[in-house]
């Protein structure tokens, strides 16, 4: 129904295609690579993304790192560049800043989502209805990334931008400082990213 | 350049227009409404944008079958990714309230609520912008603690906001599940989501939104 041809054979598809994308979990990967060693060539372009794909990656709107390894020319490093963007932002990166990634993006889904539920849950708190509450709040989190990501500008300048003096804006910002997050935040990032320095090591 | 047409009458603009929209400051408004009441009509759509300026304040300053609306915008209107809400007053027609949802969709995500939402909407959608600049800021922060740069760290951590917000936002999914979703036993994420929860991110997060929210509440009384 999606004009996809399927087989059992792993070998076959190393011998049909010329970018082949290795998406099993992280500990059958080696079998499978030592499966199909036998059949690639120098032209190959070999994907793994073992470490896991952010789902965010299916909704279009994924960040994604790639990290070339050794002998990766620079024409195949951009070909699966450009389909990779199809589902979202994508760039190259030094490979020691995967972990990061990990910890940043693919973790960070969630840690939007535990924000996202804390801002609604405030608005619930001041008499506001669950439903509108959510849907604004991810409403809120939508517009500033895309500002932020469209002005390129820094997240502190936006932030001042919108504080009038005495203003509702700057009473919040004293509370959300006084609760730490600044601080709750990098700490999950970081926990996230060290957890993803273990898991590679083993 | 813009096809738009200025005046220095505020009647004129009345005169010559059934649907405005009053974007001035909260305190130079009622100047503007008593100038321009003599010329006002039961069919003009009147729409203020002014925070903190009840429906009823401005049906005072107004002929008696006047229909006002009140809207709350926030920033992001500018990139057409607003979330705005809006409040009917007493002669406001249905037909004409959905002319001015249909005109502020352009910029946004839009919907009528009570008026008692509005100083909510202002805590947390107006002033919640800057509470999602922190949050970006110290996601980055993190990473570049990691080893990461910070112009890099910076985008990754505005578009993994945009792809996780449009993920809430399509699906309809209730927060708390997608984050079960992207949980694996053992794994990085549930690592980050205890530092996050042991740092009190919840707490801090629903106390600036009640802090902005009083606020509102009480400018609105001033």
């Amino acid at each position: 129904a999606l004009g996809c041809q399927t087989t059992h054979s792993n070998q076959e598809v190393l011998q049909s295609c010329s970018l082949v994308i290795f998406a099993t979990k992280p500990h059958v990967l080696p079998a499978v690579l030592a499966e199909v060693a036998p059949v690639v060539t120098a032209e190959h372009i070999l994907v793994s993304v073992a470490a896991g794909v952010s789902l965010s990656v299916l909704e279009e709107e994924g960040a994604m790192v790639m990290a070339r390894g050794r002998h990766a020319r620079s024409s195949e490093t951009k070909l699966l560049q450009d389909l990779l963007e199809a589902c979202g932002w994508c760039e190259e990166v030094p490979e020691a800043y995967m972990d990061v990634h990990t910890g940043l993006s693919g973790s960070g889904v969630a840690f939007v989502c535990v924000f996202s539920e804390a801002l609604a849950e405030g608005a619930i708190k001041m008499g506001m209805p669950s439903g509108l509450a959510h849907r604004i709040a991810a409403q809120t989190l939508l517009g500033t990334a895309k500002m932020l990501l469209q002005e390129g500008q820094h997240p502190a300048q936006l932030r001042t931008d919108v504080c009038t003096p005495a203003g509702t804006t700057i009473h919040g910002l004293h509370a959300l400082e006084q609760g730490g997050l600044r601080a709750a935040t990098m700490s999950a990032v970081e926990a996230a990213t060290c957890r993803a320095k273990e898991l590679s090591r083993k």
